[in-house]
């Protein structure tokens, strides 16, 4: 047996964890959560053992089963992604240990997570069209026990099923994306389909050359996993179920429609127009998914807001060309958020026990009714650090590491979201009130440039290991762009929009916009706010279209007799 | 004779309009004998089908009108699902929305042993179901699913059997039933495919609403004995049986 034989036991030690509990230990708590924790490390140990192997100079491979279903693929890609999954849920099993111990069904739990990790990691490994669809189907049935774990609740079982609802939405474009696919190129094999791809990539079919077509597919079905809007309602509401689900689906599960544009990235190679889409439902989701999540005052559901936003430049990313970074950003979200879900519970505990006050009458009568005073930096010289700084950094750091890039459009406008973010940070450090602005000013800076020469160089390195023929990564960022003037014209509008967004926030109060907004204006700011806090009416569109239709099925079963 | 075949083949392997026979006809059956009735008949219907136009696929000609039926059919049966509360009845209808598949891959040329699977594919987890559903009512005077809340709290080894059943009828990898809708679309034109598609997501609709109702809230009805372990043998095998198909052959899909 060869050493990426071995790998088949990655995705099969879960699966068979899941089976082993299911079967012989229902009734157990310490002895399931052991068998399921050190299935689960050996899958991390042999999925990091697979990738270190690959970096020391190992290469690429395919395990086929013989069969129509069921082969591994043993790419950069998939590795990472391995190693990644296994380790996430690795963490989220051991937090689950205790978190779940008075709950019931514990077994029954430990065995749904280790099922739902041996797909996940059949998923991201998929070899051919088959594969991919069983376990992309199979990850959407069963987070939907996962989150419905407690079935005492009601309210678990509705949003579980608005989940699965969606994610099946979602299996549609897979599914004729697969059929057209296999039609087309007359295999399964994704191997196979991407080298006969490369080779006649204008094969059409009803007028369209497949890969567009088929590249607006899978973007469909990436955007049905990763909550990009309209198709995001259900992600905010999953926090019904147990948090360690939540960590896992916020940390792994939701990034499946980053890993489906990089597994696919041979074909996006020629889907330009698709790519566009991409970028614009990205960005969409990112300015609805981060404005909502300002509005939330439950700290899950901001959480669950912020993971929309996040998937939002995600998937703009990969609409720009730039996938490695998208898969980079997942991994980054994913332990960052993981972190977050599974400190949640935490926070919440002992904001209920201390409610962060002092109780000391000094401290109360001295600090807190003496208003700070206010001691900000010149306007010019924030204003210039603000809009300066962070172009310079970037665009340095950005040119030292990867030059050749450095003029594609899709880098330009992650550099000019990198601006904006820098921007920002830098101008609500400037608006905050300190006795020592200056040493705010630097410590703030310090951090930015730490953190864009740190991000610039992993990214960087990162992209050399997914993608190690650089011509593919070139060939994606000029799929992804547009006429040349058409891209300058949109550039310089959006700093426009931005630069002019600052400057009215920067003069709100000394113009005192809210006195002079008029009833008027205030009717329209609260019918706004009104839209915002029902989150749009999007899922309220959602039941009603739902009610509807179940009325017209019980009309026919009644006409029908039921027959 | 040709027409009449193809009249009675319709009723076997059920095909809007005659599918109503078929229904009504097992809806006045006990359950167990339903069960059977799901298995077996269309089996018999596609010996009836394989016996039409003298054993050969039906003629190019009528080929589109075939599958535009077969498609009407599902779609069809697969809407009405959503609404159908009582466990029978929702089965039956979920049987003659997948059966269609059956239609549709005849009237592409499919073989006959390849039918055959197809029908046992959802042929076996509907008279799982049904085989369940008449157990319910034995105990509860009906099998309404969502009167009396979830019914996992009381039954917990029935209603893991009647889930068992419910994702392998609405295709659910790796059930066979996945195996072969996959089949039987990658045999048909790809014009096709934009009407087949949404069954999917009705067929996973229907489903969770069931489940919704099987599952979740407070059990409020009387006690009730959960099967005995006879019937959790027979089931337990009828699902190893489908799984080891799945697995060997792809729901048997790659054999022919």
């Amino acid at each position: 047996m060869d050493v990426e034989s071995l790998g088949v036991w990655v995705p099969a030690l879960p699966v068979a964890s899941a089976l082993f509990i299911l079967v012989f230990l229902r009734g157990t708590h310490r002895a399931a959560a052991r068998v399921s924790l050190s299935a689960l490390t050996l899958s991390l140990l042999l999925a990091a053992g697979l990738l270190v192997r690959y970096l020391m100079g190992g290469g690429m491979a395919v395990i086929d089963t013989g069969g129509v279903f069921g082969s591994l693929w043993l790419d950069p890609l998939s590795l990472v992604l391995w190693a990644f999954v296994s380790g996430i849920s690795l963490i989220v099993h051991i937090y689950s240990v205790r978190y779940m111990a008075e709950e019931p069904g514990y077994a029954r739990f430990f065995a749904l997570l280790d099922l739902m990790t041996g797909v996940i990691l059949v998923m991201v490994s998929a070899a051919n069209l088959v594969t991919l669809l069983v376990a992309w189907f199979l990850v959407g049935v069963v987070l939907y026990f996962l989150l419905g774990h407690d079935h005492r609740r009601p309210a678990a079982g509705r949003y579980a099923f608005w989940t699965q609802i969606t994610y099946r939405f979602g299996d549609l474009p897979l599914w004729l994306a697969a059929l057209i696919l296999v039609h087309s190129y007359h295999s399964v094999s994704l191997p196979v389909i991407f080298a006969r791809i490369h080779k006649a990539p204008g094969t059409e079919l009803w007028g369209m050359p497949v890969p567009e077509l088929t590249g607006f597919l899978l973007a469909l079905a990436a955007f049905a996993r990763s909550a990009q809007f309209p198709l995001h309602i259900w992600l905010p509401y999953t926090m019904d179920g147990p948090t360690p689900v939540s960590a896992l689906m916020h940390a792994g599960i939701v990034n499946a429609g980053g890993f489906l544009f990089n597994r696919f990235a041979p074909l996006f190679e020629h889907a330009g127009w698709a790519l566009h889409w991409t970028f614009g439902v990205g960005l969409m989701t990112a300015l609805i998914g981060s404005g909502l999540m300002l509005m939330q005052n439950d700290i899950k559901r901001s959480l669950g807001y912020s993971t929309m936003g996040q998937m939002g430049f995600m998937v703009m990313e990969c609409g720009l060309g730039a996938f490695p970074l998208a898969v980079f950003h997942l991994i980054a979200h994913g332990f960052f958020k993981a972190s977050l879900f599974l400190g949640a519970g935490d926070v919440i505990g002992d904001a209920r026990a201390h409610d962060g006050v002092p109780a000391d009458p000094i401290y109360t009568s001295v600090v807190e009714r003496r208003p700070a005073k206010p001691s900000r930096l010149p306007w010019l010289v924030a204003a210039s650090l603000t809009v300066l700084v962070p172009v310079v950094v970037l665009s340095l750091s950005h040119f030292f590491v990867a030059e050749h890039l450095f003029y594609e459009q899709g880098v330009v406008v992650l550099l000019f979201f990198g601006w904006v973010t820098g921007a920002q940070a830098l101008f609500a450090a400037h608006k905050m009130s300190q006795q020592d602005p200056w040493r705010l000013m630097l410590g703030i800076l310090s951090s930015f440039v730490v953190v864009v020469i740190g991000y610039t160089l992993i990214s960087h390195y990162f992209g050399q290991l997914l993608y190690p023929d650089e011509h593919e990564s070139l060939r994606l960022y000029q799929a992804a762009s547009i006429h040349r003037l058409s891209f300058d014209a949109l550039v310089m509008l959006l700093a426009a929009v931005f630069v002019g967004g600052w400057a009215l926030t920067f003069f709100a109060e000394s113009f005192d916009f809210e006195g002079r907004l008029g009833a008027r204006g205030r009717g329209v700011y609260l019918g706004v706010y009104a839209l915002l806090s029902r989150e749009l009416y999007v899922a309220d569109v959602y039941e009603r279209s739902s009610q509807l239709i179940v009325q017209w099925s019980r009309r026919l079963n009644v006409w029908l007799r039921w027959c | 004779m040709d027409r009449a075949l193809f009249a009675l083949a319709a009723v076997f392997v059920p095909i809007f309009p005659l599918s109503w026979v078929f229904n009504r006809t097992a809806a006045l059956l006990p359950a167990g004998a339903q069960a059977l009735v799901v298995l077996i008949v269309p089996q018999i219907g596609i010996t009836l089908l394989a016996a039409t136009f003298h054993g050969a696929p039906p003629p190019l000609s009528l080929r589109p009108w075939i599958m535009g039926l077969a498609t009407a059919s599902a779609l069809l049966y697969a809407l009405r699902a959503l609404s159908a509360r009582e466990l029978s009845i929702w089965t039956r209808l979920m049987l003659c929305s997948g059966l269609a598949v059956v239609w549709l891959a005849w009237a592409a040329g499919s073989p006959g042993p390849v039918l055959r699977l197809m029908a046992l594919g959802w042929g076996l987890p509907a008279a799982v179901a049904l085989f369940l559903a008449g157990a319910l009512t034995r105990r509860a005077g009906g099998a309404y699913i969502g009167l009396q809340g979830g019914l996992i709290a009381v039954m917990p080894r029935m209603t893991a059997g009647l889930v068992l059943a419910v994702l392998a009828l609405t295709v659910t990898p790796v059930f066979p039933a996945f195996f072969m809708l996959w089949r039987g679309l990658e045999s048909v034109p790809l014009a096709w495919l934009p009407f087949w598609l949404p069954l999917i997501f009705l067929w996973g609709w229907a489903a969770g609403r069931l489940f919704q109702d099987l599952l979740f809230g407070d059990y409020h009805g009387e006690p009730m004995a959960d099967i005995g372990a006879l019937s959790v043998a027979l089931i337990s095998v009828a699902f190893l049986v489908s799984l080891a198909v799945s697995l060997a052959g792809s729901g048997g899909a790659s054999w022919y």
